[in-house]
Parts: C-alpha cells; sequence; structure tokens
C-alpha cells in the first residue's frame, strides 16, 4: 500500500510517499510559493531529481503537479494515480476535539474550520490541502493526525492555566502541546529499545529542533509537555522566547510602542538563541561561535541548556523518577555538546553519560548513557513523516480488507 | 477564500506616500503588486520609501530579514500603463489633480478589461467626475485608505453616481475578504465620513489655538489623553500635511457652502510660510527626517 503524507502550510506543500510493506520512501519534495506564478517544486525519487519554477495560483494546483509528478514515467514514483491508496495530512491544531487521528469526512472539516481562531496560520492551510486531494483524488480516503492529540491526556491541573476560568470556556485557552507525533514515536522507540513494556516507564523526550518541546511520558501517556496554547510556551528556541515573565508583555508594548502583532513578531521571530548570540539562531552556528570564545554565544548556549535541564528535573518532579531521557530533532540528534552540558548535571537523578557514545556522530537510534547509569539516555531521529503513515495505514485498513 | 483566488496581482499608479504604503501593505497580504509612476527615478525614489519602512518595521521586529525580501519581491515596476492589462485590481493613488486623474482614467479604461475594477484613492476630489472620464463607468469605485495604512484596518469605499452593485460588491470583498480590513460603505460626498471629520476637528483646534485658550502641546493632549486619540488634531495636521488639510477644507466650503469649513486664517498663513508639518520638519511641532517628533 501507497500512503501519500502531506503538510500543506499557508503558502507551501511538502509531501512524501512511502510504500508501507518495504517501509520505503518512493518519493519526496515540495512545492513553496503557493499562489505567485514564481512558485517551486522540488521532487526527488530515487537517484532523479526534479526542479522547476513555474505558475502555481492555489493548493489544487499544487496538488496537481505533485500528482503529475508522483506518476510521471521519469521522475515518478508510482505508475498512476490509482497507486495511492491513502492520504495522511499532518494537522497542527486540533484542539479539544481530536484525541486521536482520523478520517477525513465532512464532520472533520467543519471540526478543524471550527479551530482556525487557535492555529491561523496552519488550519486553513491543513483543510486547503485536504480540499485539493479531494478535488484530485476523490475516492482515496484521506486521514488527518494532530500535533496535539498525544498530549489530551494530560490532566485539567496540567493543561489548564491560572488565569480566569471564564477564559477557557470562550476562547479555550488552554495547554495543547505540540510536536505529539515526534513525542509519542521516539517514546515508543526508547520503549523498543530498553526491552520494557511502555505502560511501565516514565520517560522523557526532548525534541529540540528549530521548535523546542520536551514532554513527560507515563504509561505511554503525555502526562505534561512545555509548549502551551501555541507553540512559543516552555524551552527557549532558535528565534522564539519560550518562558518569559507575562508582565515583559505589556510593558514592552507600552515602553516601545508596539502593537499586538509586532510584540507577537517579537517573540516568535526575534527571540531566543538569535536574540541573545545576536547573530544566529542556528545551534551549529553558535556553538561553533562559542568554540571560538564568543560571549554572546556562549551565553545563548547555556541559557538554552540550562532551561532544558530546568525542564527535566520539572518532569521528574512531576512523575515521580524518570525511566528514560530521549533526545531528538535537528539539535537534539546532532548537538553532543549540549547533550552533554544537559546530561553532566543531572546525576543526581541517576543519569551517568557515556562520553564517547554521546560524542559519536551516527544518524541511528542509539543508547548514550553507561550501563551503570540508573536512567537510559538515548538519541533517537524523529520521523514524523512515518508516525502519519502508519496511523493512515491503521486507519484505512478495514476498508480494504476483504 | 473566493476572493482570496480572485484577486492575485493589483496596480498602483503612484509611488508618492500613499502609494508606498498602499503598495507595502498589499505585498505584506501575499499580494503581487505591479507599480508605476511618472518616470524611472520616482520609481526608485517609490521603492526606495517602502524600503526604508520596512527596514523601520524590521527595527521594530515586527518582520525578518527574509520576510523584507519577500515583500518586495512582489512589487514589480511597471513601465506603461499597458502594464496593467494583466491586473485583477488597479488602485490609483496619484497626486490631488482632477485633469490628471480624469486622463489616467480615460487611459487605464482603454486598456484594462472591462470586468477589471478601477478604484481611486482619492480624498478629496470626485469620484464620480473621475468616473465619466471612461467609457465603463460602472467598474470605477473609490477606495480611501488612511495613513499609515498597514496599521489602520480600514478602508471607505466610495460608490460614485455611476458605480453599480458588482463593482462595490467587488471593492468590499476585496477589502473585507483578501485585505481583511473593515469596509466602511460611503456614497460619493465631499471629504466622505473620515476627511470630513477630522479635517472640521482640526480647524476648530487651530480656532482654539488662535484665540489663545491652550497651548499646541496642551490641546494635543487633551484630545489624545482625553478622547484616546493617536496623536492629537494638531499633530494630525502636521501628518497630513498643513496644505493638504487646507486643500480639503476648501473644497468642503466651496462644496457646502458651510462656515464651518472655512480654513482657519493660522492655517492660510502656515502654509504661505511653507511650515507644513512633518514633510517640512515644521509645523505645530517640529519633526526629524524620519517624521519623528522632536
Amino acid at each position: 500500500m501507497n500512503i501519500l503524507v502531506i503538510n500543506a502550510g499557508s503558502s507551501s506543500l511538502k509531501y512524501q510517499l512511502h510504500h508501507m510493506e518495504s517501509q520505503t520512501v518512493l518519493a519526496a519534495g515540495r512545492v513553496e510559493r503557493i499562489g505567485s506564478d514564481t512558485a517551486m517544486l522540488t521532487h526527488e525519487a530515487g537517484e532523479q531529481e526534479y526542479h522547476r519554477v513555474l505558475e502555481v495560483l492555489d493548493h489544487n494546483v499544487a496538488v496537481k503537479h505533485v500528482l503529475r509528478l508522483l506518476t510521471d514515467p521519469q521522475y515518478g514514483g508510482v505508475h498512476d494515480r490509482a497507486a495511492v491508496d491513502a492520504v495522511g495530512h499532518r494537522v497542527v491544531h486540533g484542539g479539544e476535539a481530536f484525541t486521536q487521528s482520523v478520517l477525513v469526512n465532512a464532520d472533520v472539516i467543519r471540526q478543524l474550520k471550527k479551530l482556525y481562531d487557535l492555529a491561523p496560520l496552519h488550519n486553513p492551510a491543513h483543510v486547503t490541502g485536504m480540499l485539493a486531494v479531494e478535488a484530485n483524488l476523490p475516492d482515496v480516503p484521506q486521514v488527518a493526525v494532530f500535533d496535539t492529540a498525544f498530549h489530551q491526556t494530560m490532566p485539567p491541573y496540567v493543561y489548564r492555566y491560572p488565569i480566569p476560568t471564564v477564559l477557557y470556556a470562550r476562547h479555550k485557552v488552554r495547554k495543547y502541546g505540540f510536536h505529539g507525533t515526534s513525542h509519542m514515536y521516539v517514546s515508543q522507540r526508547a520503549a523498543h529499545l530498553c526491552g520494557k513494556p511502555l505502560e511501565q516507564l516514565k520517560i522523557i523526550t526532548c525534541h529540540i529542533g528549530n521548535g523546542a518541546s520536551i514532554a513527560a511520558i507515563q504509561g505511554g501517556k503525555s502526562v505534561d509537555t512545555s509548549m502551551g496554547m501555541t507553540p512559543l510556551e516552555g524551552l527557549m528556541m532558535g528565534s522564539r522566547s519560550g518562558d518569559i515573565d507575562p508582565a515583559i508583555v505589556p510593558f514592552v508594548m507600552a515602553k516601545e510602542e508596539l502593537s499586538a502583532s509586532e510584540i507577537n513578531s517579537m517573540l516568535n521571530k526575534h527571540s531566543g538563541l538569535l536574540a541573545v548570540s545576536g547573530f544566529s539562531g542556528d545551534m551549529r552556528e553558535i556553538m561553533r561561535r562559542m568554540d571560538e570564545g564568543d560571549a554572546h554565544a556562549t551565553l545563548a548556549f547555556e541559557m538554552f541548556a540550562y532551561r532544558l535541564r530546568k525542564y527535566i528535573g520539572a518532569y521528574v518532579a512531576a512523575m515521580d523518577g524518570i525511566d528514560c531521557l530521549v533526545f531528538t530533532a535537528g539539535i537534539g540528534e546532532n548537538a553532543a555538546v549540549l547533550r552533554a552540558h544537559v546530561c553532566n548535571r543531572l546525576g543526581f537523578f541517576g543519569i551517568t553519560l557515556d562520553e564517547a557514545q554521546n560524542a559519536r556522530a551516527q544518524p541511528k537510534e542509539r543508547r548514550i548513557s553507561t550501563e551503570t547509569s540508573q536512567v537510559h539516555v538515548f538519541v533517537i531521529p524523529t520521523n514524523e513523516e512515518r508516525v502519519i503513515a502508519e496511523d493512515t495505514y491503521r486507519l484505512v485498513q478495514p476498508r480494504h480488507a476483504p | 477564500m473566493e476572493g482570496k483566488q480572485r484577486y492575485k496581482k493589483i496596480g498602483v499608479v503612484g509611488l508618492g506616500t500613499m502609494g508606498q504604503a498602499i503598495s507595502e501593505m498589499l505585498a505584506q497580504k501575499g499580494l503581487d503588486v505591479y507599480v508605476l509612476d511618472l518616470d524611472t527615478v520616482r520609481l526608485q525614489n517609490g521603492r526606495r520609501g517602502i524600503e526604508q519602512q520596512l527596514d523601520k518595521q524590521l527595527q521594530r521586529w515586527a518582520l525578518t530579514v527574509g520576510e523584507k525580501k519577500n515583500i518586495l519581491s512582489r512589487i514589480h515596476d511597471c513601465t506603461t500603463v499597458h502594464d496593467f492589462a494583466q491586473c485583477d485590481l488597479v488602485i490609483e493613488t496619484i497626486t490631488e489633480d482632477a485633469s490628471l486623474k480624469h486622463a489616467l482614467f480615460a487611459q487605464l479604461d482603454a486598456c484594462c478589461p472591462p470586468s477589471i475594477v478601477l478604484a481611486t484613492n482619492t480624498s478629496t476630489l470626485s469620484v464620480t467626475e473621475c468616473a465619466r472620464a471612461t467609457r465603463h463607468p460602472e467598474r470605477v469605485v473609490g477606495m480611501h485608505f488612511i495613513f499609515p495604512v498597514s496599521h489602520v484596518e480600514m478602508v471607505e469605499i466610495i460608490r460614485a453616481l455611476q458605480t453599480d452593485g458588482a463593482t462595490y460588491e467587488d471593492a468590499r470583498t476585496f477589502v473585507e475578504d483578501v485585505l481583511e480590513m473593515k469596509a466602511i460603505s460611503v456614497y460619493e460626498s465631499p471629504g466622505f465620513v473620515t476627511t470630513r471629520l477630522i479635517c472640521t476637528l482640526i480647524n476648530e483646534a487651530l480656532h482654539v489655538l488662535t484665540e489663545g485658550i491652550a497651548t499646541p502641546g496642551d490641546i494635543d493632549d487633551a484630545m489624545r489623553i482625553g478622547y484616546g486619540f493617536r496623536h492629537g488634531p494638531l499633530e494630525m495636521a502636521d501628518r497630513f500635511g498643513l496644505d493638504a488639510v487646507l486643500a480639503a477644507l476648501e473644497g468642503m466650503f466651496r462644496e457646502y457652502g458651510d462656515l464651518k469649513y472655512r480654513p482657519a486664517v493660522l492655517m492660510r498663513k502656515m502654509v504661505r510660510a511653507n511650515q507644513l508639518g512633518v514633510k517640512t520638519g515644521q509645523g505645530f511641532f517640529c519633526y526629524n527626517e524620519d517624521g519623528d517628533r522632536l
């Protein structure tokens, strides 16, 4: 069975075609600058690469181009459109309505539209992507996989904010959490790697990429996570502030005469590593300059590491213990120096890092704690597209059963 | 969503202060903007002005370097009015001169398909007269944006006598669904709603000043703090340009004949002295080159 995984943004569309039985990616690519006559189409299948600048005025046309390329005799991954058996969509916000992946139907679309306020940039684009697929592949089942769904197991004392209840009732202001597919996937892999049932484990997963979040997973269920109503809360990130005193917002707005959208842009795009270092939001660049003795880079790195370590401590307390600590995503998988900096100050919790294992650069699942460490520490490359493909596969199976 | 599909390319004629601000706002909304001015020097000046505005926003953290680049890449230079034939809507923002506007509308009318709405950003001139200059007057409408355009999410849509329902509906869809701004529907009348009310307030503030009732700073603070204006009436006059306020008041005085529109004597004197406000650095208050009050 072939499953097309789609991540539709407001002016972009990324895709991967997965062959489920062989667990391989047949083709992958993206369309950028949708809505212009200079849209960029990039497609890869095996050794073949295809780049083109062309007019793509909407998502519908983008999906047409993708399907044409997927079935192209030279660049394609499959012979004809009928070989796409199902489509899985990444959806950023499922609100409280969606606690797991679902088959897309008219009712799901209706509910997603109600959630536009919570993810004004993302959810409308996802719905547009679903409608475009429906227009081009009318009989192919579609599945929505939510970034928020995995965290819907958090209890109210975790997800509510201590602000007037009426705001929760009126606008659903609460913690939702994100990167759910990633936290779920790496926690399952961690259980597999330490050979114990997920139900018996207390796992902390650190998804540290351009966006960063950390989750406390007890018995396979997310019990807390650092991102909140939006992906701004929690850890310090590349260009996002993460946690700050909320009173800073009205204070800076008044002092600098900023509008709501300007302060929002400041906190999301001009903060984090970028703001403290003054030159880059890229952790590789920060660590390079830190090696050269740059004081700003060092401060940015130390703040980043300290805030991550503090969250790990908080989640050990939240679960009254820890069995596994997992690092994943761009920074988590590659920044050995950061992992060492964080773990070497967590000895109190029974974490002992194997320095040699940690320093080895290899893009695969591995243990980086010592044999005697009470807590298993893993590096596990995340694969959100794979989770979306697998969820889609699971949900469409009954339809294909004899 | 339907409106977003229909409007991709917008023409803007005239890259003065308003033309720059409107082009910048349209490009920020993800539209492709085609700009035209009398010559390449003006076009370059206009583009530089837009870039300066974006740099200011960059300093205020409202944009990233990438976003700035993206916005500028959506603004395309035109060499002739015929380039607008490919646009889904054209907005005119040239100097407030009736005969120039009429000539431009006749040209636009000749090269744009009749289904395309032609809009004028005039704040004082007659939209009906602009419409008369065309062979398809039913597709001409007024779109009065307020400066600073990206921050004032309201547009007056002015119906000329000849504007038909479909044109008005198209303009409203564009403003509300594509620009996501509030559309205020007005029938042609000198000064519409905004210019008529704000110019009378400014004129009255000048009377209060000349009568020696309060200082310029106190007059502005009273209205700013007391009634929640962003700027007081005198600073507003400085920002619009005293010559523009004078012209608007004279137009309304001529049209309505009501003494309440007669421009205050002090305003004429200051215009004669070239104390026009922000653009000359001196009006009721002093300003630096960036337009910040000193």
